[in-house]
């Protein structure tokens, strides 16, 4: 009990920077937790479209003129070759529609004019192209069975004007799965920093050489001495961990009484576990107390940054994501990752993050022989 | 016996720490291991708790030999390092109280026995202040607090008083004394000679990891060849003088640096008298003049051609 005790105090006489991650914590989470996530909405986007028409503006031409214009933003700029150009390079403008000479005419006596047009690339530019060759291929459709050019622009305008609905048959409330996805994975930053930092403290203040020397000559057997400063580092985990469970309740609400929280739950678990070895292996590498903040700055925000914590894992390069593998952190976002997307709870979908949490595990399990081979070796008398 | 080392060596590499070291303590007595730093004073210490591994030989506490699971004879040891070991989150009461905690299962008597410490060592006023807070002196008594508060049978001390401020000091020595007369036996291991003489009631004199003495204060003194040493301030003397005073009855050495007259005799009573006589006979002029017996230093100087402090 006395290891415990003074763990306590020692922790207790820390307990401003536990704070401090936890507020760090609440705040980005908080704050990331308040935009909304669009990933379920749809909201039409209109490219910026510039037609140059060297036919009369009128009939089938007026026709496509008018639905271009419709459905995009037309642009108006200077009609010289050069103009068009730097637009194209700055991105005023995503497409350019080049209209011919006589298109309405060679168009109803089944010439089939040619369009040109000049693009970006870009997928406002792709959105363009699409919409002119939907228009293109419906007149055509149309062209075969009509010459009446009065019909023939009212039965592609009928066609045309038919939107798809889209509807989400998800059932999931992704919105706060999202959230709450956010909020688990931002928790890689505060479980490392915060279990690093204090584990390594009270370490450092333990393992010092004549502090431990002090012990080794007590009565007090150093097995029993070490398991006791094992379970105190695993108390604090554990009620590190619960917090901040019980700050997401508070902080995201009723999902977390759902499947999907309760997996994220579970895996925050294992991943704490494996943080509390992580700690564990540091503080018995390090013996300056001054070298602490470093390290997490070098182990906290490198692992969240590398493996997603912080930004979309969808946004990091694949040679990041490649070098991540080697780290815990990624096998524990990127099952947060693959809770968000879970429609449907079972053994078959779960299956993807039993094996991350495997890795974990195995982590944890290299991290706990590693220490032990290194107490080990520091445990020899000369 | 409480200790008994026999033929003790302890090897680094090619540098022999401790050559063949054999010595004893007794119940109840203060024994002082007396030598300049690097001596073997420290390793032979470390070497009894089983801190360190040893080449040879056997060493035994209260008849039993020490491995680092004796967990029963390390009970009754306390060990107070060269270095200051404690928490610099805790407070100086829970300093005590934890490596109390480490002998002392017992709530009511831990506490009891934290408050004696604080006592002994005088920090009752300083209880809640933390080590930043303490100064070198007050420090070093809260060192000691923590490695005797489980009241030990046998106690270590390694220089527990360097650099510490004289009232620190005394403080200290004090304690040290009411430990022995609570019936504790104690390993007092220092280069600083005044010490081992007041406190100590026998010195082993080590150098290069050998005893070259073993005694008590007196007996280590009759090994010195000087039996009196006199100091004389005198501005200028000629060196006819300090040519004559040589060739003076039991004159030892005479030395003359910096306006100090350093006389030393291998025998002789009235020596201080006479050489005052000579020096009003020759007119000298002179303005302190002292006699001293000599000191460990001297047996140390004696038996190895250095002083303690080299």
């Amino acid at each position: 009990m006395a290891v415990f005790k003074t763990f306590l105090k020692i922790v207790n006489r820390n307990k401003f920077i536990i704070i401090l991650y936890t507020v760090i914590l609440i705040t980005f989470a908080g704050f990331n937790m308040q935009t909304n996530d669009t990933s379920t909405s749809f909201v039409a986007s209109k490219p910026d479209i510039l037609i140059i028409n060297k036919d009369e503006n009128t009939g089938i031409t007026n026709n496509l003129i008018k639905y271009i214009q419709n459905n995009s933003n037309i642009i108006d700029i200077e009609q010289s070759e050069e103009a068009i150009n730097d637009a194209l390079f700055y991105r005023d403008v995503n497409y350019i529609i080049y209209i011919p000479e006589n298109y309405r005419q060679d168009f109803m006596n089944d010439l089939n004019p040619k369009i040109e047009i000049k693009s970006t690339g870009d997928y406002q530019a792709s959105l363009a192209e699409m919409m002119l060759s939907r228009y293109i291929k419906v007149a055509n459709t149309y062209k075969k069975d009509l010459n009446n050019e009065e019909d023939l622009i009212k039965r592609i305008n009928e066609t045309l004007e038919k939107e798809a609905k889209i509807e989400v048959t998800s059932k999931l409330d992704s919105d706060s799965l999202s959230r709450a996805t956010f909020y688990y994975n931002f928790l890689n930053y505060s479980i490392i920093a915060g279990l690093v930092y204090i584990i390594c403290l009270i370490l450092s203040s333990f393992r010092e050489e004549k502090i431990r020397k002090r012990t080794i000559i007590s009565s007090m057997n150093y097995k029993k001495f070490n398991r006791q400063l094992l379970i105190s580092n695993g108390i604090l985990a554990i009620i590190l961990w619960i917090f901040y469970v019980i700050l997401s309740f508070i902080l995201i609400g009723d999902i977390m009484f759902t499947k999907h929280g309760l997996i994220l739950i579970a895996n925050s678990f294992a991943f704490s576990i494996c943080s509390l070895t992580i700690a564990f292996l540091i503080g018995n590498l390090i013996n300056n107390k001054n070298a602490i903040n470093g390290i997490i700055n070098v182990i906290g925000l490198g692992s969240s940054f590398l493996c997603g914590a912080f930004v979309p894992v969808e946004w990091l390069p694949d040679s990041i994501l490649k070098i991540a593998h080697i780290l815990p952190s990624y096998w524990y976002i990127q099952s947060n990752e693959i809770i968000k997307t879970i429609e449907v709870v079972n053994i078959e979908t779960l299956k993807p993050i039993f094996i991350n949490i495997s890795v974990i595990i195995l982590f944890s399990v290299g991290y706990i022989i590693l220490t032990n081979i290194i107490t080990k070796n520091k445990r020899k008398i000369a | 016996m409480i200790i008994d080392v026999k033929n003790l060596t302890k090897k680094y590499k090619e540098l022999t720490a401790i050559n063949d070291l054999s010595f004893n303590v007794k119940e109840g007595e203060i024994l002082g291991l007396l030598g300049p730093n690097g001596s073997g004073k420290s390793t032979t210490i470390n070497c009894i708790l089983s801190l360190l591994k040893y080449n040879k030989g056997s060493i035994k506490i209260f008849g039993k030999e020490i491995k680092p699971d004796s967990y029963d004879i390390k009970a009754k040891i306390g060990v107070v390092f060269q270095d200051v070991a404690v928490f610099e989150e805790l407070t100086v009461y829970e300093n005590i109280d934890y490596f109390c905690g480490l002998y002392i299962k017992d709530k009511n008597t831990k506490k009891k026995y934290v408050e004696d410490a604080i006592e002994l060592v005088g920090l009752g006023e300083f209880k809640k202040f933390r080590p930043k807070q303490l100064s070198g002196g007050l420090l070093r008594r809260l060192n000691i607090a923590c490695g005797i508060a489980h009241k030990p049978k046998l106690i270590f001390l390694d220089e527990p008083t360097v650099a510490v401020d004289p009232q620190s000091r005394n403080n200290i020595l004090d304690g040290i004394k009411k430990l022995r007369d609570n019936g504790a036996t104690i390993v007092y291991t220092t280069h600083y000679m005044e010490e081992v003489e007041i406190l100590c009631d026998r010195i082993i004199i080590l150098d290069k990891g050998k005893i070259l003495a073993e005694g008590t204060s007196d007996e280590l003194k009759k090994k010195a060849k000087i039996e009196e040493r006199i100091t004389v301030e005198i501005n200028n003397l000629e060196e006819k003088y300090i040519k004559e005073i040589k060739k003076k009855e039991n004159v030892d050495d005479v030395k003359y640096d910096a306006n100090i007259l350093f006389v030393t005799y291998k025998k002789g009573k009235n020596n201080l008298l006479e050489l005052m006589d000579y020096l009003k006979s020759e007119n000298i002029n002179f303005n302190k003049i002292y006699s001293e017996r000599p000191t460990l230093n001297d047996v140390f100087l004696e038996l190895t051609g250095k002083e303690l402090r080299d």
